[in-house]
């Protein structure tokens, strides 16, 4: 039952980056403004771990890094949405684990308060994980679909816990 | 044991590894605790200094915050005594034809006050002394808006030999 209370809050926090980025301030997304988020991956380089050589190819292509942000953005934004409504959960969980783990790779070492890019992503990451094994019950588009598929999406003999 | 326990204790000593491990590597939080994201510092690998007098300053912004990059105020060519130094006022208001960046964006670039690097970037600067070096050894230092040529444990100068 207590669940949606991080569900929700744990959905906008990824849905919240699209709308900032596209609704806010549209100027995110245009490679051509300081505001660009495109800029952020170059302060990740320093000290990024493992994924340093990625940041670098990606910020050395403009245009492959545009269509990861994009790409990124519609993951944050699609995924984010379905925790909130708590749907497909299961794999909504998945999803924002591992976008909250991947982007700690290389933001983690940043955060001058309390090492704060770390916490978000060991934090969100770890809490994402849970909905892959908890679904979503109370207050979810899932206990919907639970009622009439019980046993998730079936694909030919496989079935998919997706809720 | 079921499938779902199994896939449990693996979720959980994934999601538990992650954060312990990037603890240590991004902030070594189990040995020597630091916090990169704090202090601007500045590595100088790479430059070079010619006997007309030319200094090719290799300089990157590898430490500090993310937001609002690192101001150089001062740079030093130093043998026992100093050669020659460039000031704030000629380092802000360097042609942007002297700087280049490795990065396309985030540029280095003079804003009438300092010399700006934001962080991640990587700029070769080119600076000229009014006059000719002897051949030798000689320090190349760059001093930070808040007084400083050291943090985190590194010194923003390196080392170049002149013929």
């Amino acid at each position: 039952m207590a669940l949606p209370i991080i569900r929700i809050t744990l959905g906008f926090m990824y849905f919240s980056a699209f709308l900032r980025r596209v609704v806010n301030m549209p100027a995110k997304m245009i490679p051509s403004s300081p505001a660009y988020v495109g800029g952020k991956l170059i302060t990740f380089i320093p000290h990024a771990w493992l994924i340093g050589g990625l940041l670098e190819y990606t910020i050395m292509h403009p245009a492959f890094l545009y269509d990861f942000l994009v790409a990124w953005t519609v993951l944050e934004a699609v995924f984010g949405l379905f925790l909130m409504l708590g749907f497909m959960s299961r794999l909504s969980g998945l999803v924002i684990a591992l976008l909250a783990w991947g982007i700690g790779l290389g933001a983690a070492w940043i955060g001058s308060t309390c090492l704060d890019e770390w916490q978000i992503a060991a934090v969100e990451g770890a809490a994402a994980l849970v909905f892959v094994f908890a679904g979503s019950k109370w207050l979810s588009v899932d206990q919907l679909l639970i009622k009439k598929y019980p046993n998730g999406l079936k694909i030919g003999r496989w079935s998919l816990p997706l809720w | 044991m079921n499938k779902f326990v199994v896939l449990l204790a693996i979720a959980l000593v994934v999601s538990t590894g992650y954060t312990v491990v990037t603890y240590q590597e991004f902030f070594g939080g189990f040995t020597n605790l630091h916090n990169y994201s704090k202090t601007p510092g500045y590595v100088l690998t790479g430059t070079m200094l010619y006997p007309n007098g030319t200094l090719d300053l290799q300089v990157a912004n590898e430490y500090g915050p993310d937001t609002y990059g690192g101001f150089i105020v001062l740079v030093q060519v130093l043998n026992s005594s100093v050669v020659y130094q460039w000031n704030a006022s000629q380092l802000g208001t360097l042609p942007k034809s002297e700087i280049s960046n490795e990065y396309p964006l985030h540029p280095a670039h003079s804003d009438g006050f300092a010399l700006v690097v934001p962080l991640g970037q990587n700029a070769t600067v080119v600076l000229h002394m009014p006059f000719s070096v002897n051949p030798g050894k000689y320090t190349v230092r760059v001093y930070d808006v808040d007084g400083q040529y050291s943090s985190n444990g590194v010194k923003f100068q390196a080392q170049v030999t002149v013929g």
